[in-house]
């Protein structure tokens, strides 16, 4: 799915940056499950517009999970937003995408988690002290179900014919390792994650001196990392480069964003 | 650590399935070499493959899943396309210390398959479901 956030971010790019080779890559099984890291507000945002991106632009369906309602969705959308309030009924409705009431007329072929880390978090709270070992295998059960449900949708849009394929998974997980300031501190739920997410993306708020001269009143940096991102500009084949990064500046100035890569 | 497996496990199971293929047996050769890469759990898999232990379940959906039956006779639920196992095993050796690549069953569904031992069943696609979120074993 990182051809579809790359769609996203080029919709705010300035006609001088689009001249440039930002090149929406075909996702090829490596890049079907991207990690987005980083801040609720403008991750849920991404996610929100890579949905409504896919479903409009893409002509792709789409299924998104998310604990929160979302109000002023337009009727088309509605359908698509699911809003399990647990784990276990987030496990239950991914579990059940294969069931011919999800498959007919077609097969989504994006799936949105959001806040995985409000599905995860055990009882003692949001703090890092709040994953239990249990956590770790729950996280690792819905980033596998995930997978293994995209996979086998990957499979029906292909026997269909459909243009759609691959299905893609987009989650989003706010990790609070790094907010107590010790840079070496690792994340035991981001680690497991990252076995089951070939794409990272990884939203960072840039509190600089730039940024603050520039008096814009918000700049971040998004990275795509991992084993299954590719850079077209290093190599005309794109499999031989895993874990080459891509990165945007994203300024949002009062009631507009713009990107520039 | 990945939840795929590097290719040097991917192609010792090539090389179980061709041999298995042809002599009906895993020799020596390739069964230090799964241990050596498999670690302890090797011969705990070998063991549920020989007890025909596992099973690969077939909704009308088209969708699959495989069911380890354990040595305690508890049933596990494991995917097809990665790794994931609700044993104890998987979380704490696997996911807590990164010691193994895979647990037992895991390693079962992978040999069973090289060595065309894996028993066929079939469920509803509701079955599936649960079988799936792990809110019920057949």
């Amino acid at each position: 799915m990182a051809d579809i956030l790359t769609l996203v971010f080029r919709t705010f790019m300035s006609q001088s940056d689009l001249k440039k080779d930002v090149k929406v890559i075909t996702p090829s099984p490596m890049t079907c499950s991207t990690l987005v890291v980083g801040d609720h507000s403008l991750s849920r945002s991404v996610l929100l517009l890579a949905s409504v991106t896919a479903a409009a632009e893409m002509g792709i369906k789409v299924m998104f999970f998310t604990q929160t309602q979302i109000q002023s969705l337009p009727p088309s959308l509605q359908r698509c937003f699911s809003y399990p309030r647990t784990v276990e009924e987030l496990l239950q409705q991914v579990a059940s995408l294969h069931e011919p009431t999800n498959t007919s007329p077609t097969p989504p072929s994006l799936i949105i988690v959001d806040r995985l880390e409000s599905f995860l978090c055990g009882p003692g709270g949001s703090s890092q002290s709040g994953f239990h070992p249990g956590e770790k295998s729950c996280a690792a059960h819905i980033a596998a179900l995930l997978c293994d449900t995209a996979a086998f949708l990957t499979q029906v849009l292909e026997q269909r014919g459909s243009s759609s394929a691959p299905c893609r998974i987009i989650a989003s997980f706010l990790s609070e390792v790094n907010a107590g300031g010790d840079p070496s501190a690792t994340d035991p739920i981001l680690d497991v994650l990252d076995r089951y997410f070939q794409v990272r993306c990884t939203l960072d708020q840039d509190s600089g001196y730039e940024a603050t001269a520039a008096a814009v009143q918000e700049v971040w940096h998004i990275y795509l990392s991992g084993r299954g991102i590719t850079d077209p500009s290093f190599t005309e084949d794109y499999n031989d480069r895993p874990g080459v990064a891509q990165e945007w500046k994203v300024s949002c100035e009062q009631g507009s964003r713009s990107c520039t890569r | 650590m990945r939840s795929f497996l590097p290719a040097v496990a991917e192609q010792l199971f090539r090389d179980i399935q061709k041999t298995y293929q042809e002599a009906s047996q895993i020799p020596n050769d390739l069964l230090i070499a799964l241990k050596f890469v498999f670690g302890s759990c090797a011969l705990q898999a070998l063991d549920l493959v020989d007890q025909h232990s596992v099973t690969c379940l077939t909704a009308p959906s088209g969708r699959k899943a495989f069911q380890v039956t354990g040595g305690s006779g508890r049933l596990y639920t494991c995917f097809l396309s990665c790794h994931y196992c609700p044993c104890p095993a998987f979380a704490y050796s696997v996911l807590r210390r990164n010691d193994g690549l895979v647990c037992k069953h895991i390693l079962a569904v992978y040999l069973s398959q090289a060595m065309a031992a894996t028993q066929q069943g079939s469920v509803s696609d509701q079955q599936m479901s649960l079988l799936l979120s792990g809110t019920m074993d057949l």
